[in-house]
Parts: C-alpha cells; structure tokens; sequence
C-alpha cells in the first residue's frame, strides 16, 4: 500500500502532466484581461450587494404599496418573465436577462407573500418556471408564511416569443400591479400593451437595447440597458452605501468637468491646466 | 437558507467551464463537454415535461369545466396535429411534408398577423406617452418625428440636406447612445455571468 507521500507524490506529477498537456486558448494578453475582468471586477467593484445609482428608477422600492392597494381590490399581481427563458434561449444575454429576472420576482414575491397577494408568473421555457416557482417557495419560506405559497401559480404559456405577447393582449385578468422583467424582444411592445392595458401598475426591465424605446413608451417604470442587472443590487443596500454612491457621483461629474473645461482653456490658449498643475505653466 | 453542496457545485462547474475557455486541454475540454451535455439532456428533459404539464393542464381545464374552454381546445388541437404529423409510422419528424406544412401554413401567418398589429400599436403607445406628457416619451416621439422628416425621399438639394442630416444622426447622437447603452450592457452581463459561474449571490437570494 502506498504511503500518504507515495499518493502525494502521484498527485503532484499528474497536476504537472496536466499542466504540461495544456496550454493557453487565448494569448497571454487577453487572458489576463479575462481574469481580470472576473476577479478584480467582482471582487472590488461589482459585489452583489454594491449601489450603483441612488434613485429607484423602476420603483421597485415602493412594490410593497403596489401589492396593498392589490389586497384592497382583491387582485393578483403578475410578473413575466420575458420570451427568452433559459433553455429555449438562443443567445446568452436572452438567458441572462431571465436569470437576473428572478432576483426581482424574489423581491416581488416577498411583498406578495407579506400583503398575501397571490401572484402570477408568466414564462415560456419549463427551467425558467421551475426556477421561478423555487423563489416563490423561498419567498414565502423567508417571509414564514407558507400557507399562503399555494395560491401563486407559474403559467407556462407554451412555446415562442409571441405565444406570451398572445396571452398578455388576449388574458381578460385584471393585476393590481403588472412586472414584465426579462428579454423582450420583437414583441415587447405588443406583451407591454397587453399587461399594461389591465394592470394598475406596470414596472418593466430588459436590457435589450433595441427595445429601450419600446419599454419607455409603454409608461410606468422602465428599467434599460444594464440596469435590470444592477436593479436588485440597489433595493439591499443601506444609507451609507447610498451616501457613498453620491459622494462618488459627485467627484466624476467634478472630474469631467475640470476635463472638459481644462481642454476648452487649453484650446484656447489661454492655459495649459494640466502643466499649470505639474508645476511648469506660463504662470 | 444557501444549500452549501449545491453553491459547491455551481462553483465546480463554473470553474471548470471558465477554465475551459481559457485552456486547452483534452481532459478538461472531456470534461466541460460531459457538464455541458448534461445540462443539455436536463433542459431537454424539462423542455419536454413543460408541454406535457401544458397539455395535462388543459385536458383538466376542460374536464372540470374551468378557465378558457376554447383556448383548452385550440391547445390540444394544435398539439395533438403536429404530434401525429410528426410521430406517425413512416413520418420523417421534423423535415416531413405535413410538419413542415403545419408550420408554414399555420404558425408562421399566426405569428406575422400578430407581429402586424406593431404598427397600430406603436402608434398607440405614442399617443399615450405624448398624452401622460413624460419627459421620455415626449422625446421618443419628437425624436420619431425628426427621423422621419429626415427620411423624407426628396429630390435635389433639399432631399441631399436632409439624407447628409439623416446620416449624421444616426452615426453621432443616435450611435452614440446605442454604443453606451451596448458597453453598459456587455459589461454588466460579463459580471452577472461570472455571478452565476461562480454562485455569487446576495445573502438572502
């Protein structure tokens, strides 16, 4: 039998030959450039809980009012969850934009579960309805009201893009508040219109760029471009991570500032800042 | 509460599939193949579980005389006629003649009439944004307004203005919104990715 060295030793020798079978599929360059956009992006810059902006530009904040007056009515709340889905999605940002879809219905079925709003889910792709139905359990888990889980449903609507953009225009249901966050592509203004039209409220997100106008135009709240991925990340932050947002804000916008007017004198020729600031200007 | 053996096994896989992109390796290439098969067979798998709950759903709705009777119908019909087309004996699946017929004759003009009622739809939109008086909306639709008049296919001098402005437009302020909103977008959604590669979540997601 052999001894814990004899096994280290082995170990150790086929870790070199694998190393030594491998090499690098990019240059040295570019690979440093990907790890250092994963590690030292997320680590110092991106963490989940960072603040990006200091204003809730979908309104996500205020769901909580939006799910009272929906227990006043008696109404559901609907959240869908875009035509992208993450198995019948055909590029990864369709498939990401679902992904960051359900942090945000987790947000949304807390609030649900706390005003006892059932809610409803709208997907065409099964993992992506089976992956919203597990945050609706754990919202209910996390919010200690189990008994009222049962009465949220996930509606598979059937397969394509415009089958849920179908179902949204033709459904004869009433929300209280309407939540469209995901991919919406071709048909985002046709599935916005349907929600919108019997929803009290409509909140949408999607970081299709093409479809940005789509989104503004349909009114209520729109989140665009990136920033459905940094929605979630926004609602969980405290005062001084808010503070701090503000206070950085406001050293970029100085900064520009200072560059663009330092160029303008510079152009000028009335001075050139940045020698004035090293210490050789005309002065 | 975070299961800790599945965080683990998200950050295996997405370790090993990032460590596949950057290296070249026949084990690990074997690997991340056996990874990406795999999730390839579960999504299958779901894919067809989520029809059959769908049609199972509809047979109940119908059964127990609940929700949109004719929706229930059109559903089972439409699933049990490309099921048939597509399974019978000496069918050719997808590629066979009634299939394809299914979804040319069918699908495909379904889905243009829906995508034909953008037109009236957009131009509701702009009168409800115009209407509510939002700052977006009001710029939307006199930027629409602009690019139109821009679009104008007039002759001579005037038509030249106009297709030099239309240009101009589109390669400046036009290209250069869509330019950051597409590096805001990238760089967001290479973040989110590694999150997910990597099972990085906040504490209570």
């Amino acid at each position: 039998m052999p001894s814990p060295a004899e096994v280290f030793g082995r170990f150790v020798r086929f870790v070199g030959e694998l190393l030594g079978s491998s090499s690098l599929r990019f240059e040295i360059g570019p690979t440093l450039v990907v790890l250092g956009v994963l590690l030292v992006l997320l680590q110092l810059v991106a963490r989940p809980i960072s603040r990006w902006v200091t204003s809730d530009t979908a309104g996500l904040a205020g769901v909580a009012r939006a799910m009272a007056l929906a227990a006043e009515s008696g109404t559901d709340a609907v959240v869908s969850l875009g035509g992208a889905g993450i198995t019948r999605a055909t590029d990864a940002l369709g498939r990401l934009q679902t992904l960051a879809a359900l942090p945000i219905l987790g947000h949304v079925a807390r609030a649900a579960a706390r005003s006892g709003i059932p809610l409803r889910v709208l997907t065409n792709d099964p993992i992506a309805g089976v992956m919203a139905a597990a945050t609706i359990e754990a919202a209910h888990a996390s919010t200690e009201t189990p008994e009222r889980h049962g009465r949220s449903r996930i509606v598979m609507v059937g397969e394509g893009r415009s089958t849920i953009a179908a179902l949204a225009m033709t459904t004869r249901a009433r929300p209280a508040a309407a939540f469209a966050v995901g991919s919406l592509r071709e048909e985002a203004l046709l599935h916005l219109d349907g929600l919108r039209g019997g929803a009290g409220s409509i909140a949408t997100a999607s970081a299709e760029a093409a479809q940005a106008p789509s989104l503004l135009l349909s009114g209520g709240a729109a989140l665009i471009g990136p920033e459905p991925f940094q929605a979630i990340a926004d609602l969980r932050t405290d005062v001084e991570e808010r503070t701090m947002v503000m206070a950085a804000n406001r050293l970029i916008v100085l900064a520009i500032a200072l560059i663009l007017v330092g160029s303008a004198l510079a152009l000028a020729g009335v001075v050139d800042l940045a020698a004035f600031l090293a210490g050789t200007g005309r002065g | 509460m975070r299961r800790p053996t599945l965080t683990a096994l998200v950050v295996i896989i997405g370790l090993l599939l990032l460590a596949d992109t950057l290296v070249v390796n026949a084990a690990l290439s074997q690997l991340a193949g056996v990874a990406v098969d795999a999730a390839i067979l579960v999504a299958a798998g779901a894919a067809l579980a989520g029809v059959a709950a769908l049609g199972v759903r509809r047979v109940q709705d119908l059964w127990r005389q609940r929700g949109d009777p004719i929706g229930a119908v059109f559903v089972i019909a439409g699933m049990a006629a490309m099921l048939a087309a597509g399974l019978r004996p000496g069918s050719a699946g997808t590629t066979d003649p009634a299939v394809q017929w299914l979804v040319a004759a069918l699908l495909v003009p379904i889905g243009a009439t829906l995508f034909g009622l953008l037109f009236v739809t957009t131009l509701g939109a702009a009168r409800r944004a115009l209407a509510t008086r939002t700052r977006e909306g009001i710029l939307l639709v006199a930027g629409a307004l602009v690019t139109t008049v821009l679009l104008l296919p007039l002759s001579g001098s005037a038509g030249a203005g106009l297709a030099d402005a239309a240009t101009w437009s589109l390669a400046f302020p036009i290209g250069a919104v869509f330019r950051g909103l597409l590096i805001g977008i990238a760089l967001l959604s290479a973040v989110y990715a590694a999150r997910v590669l990597l099972g990085i979540r906040a504490a209570d997601e």
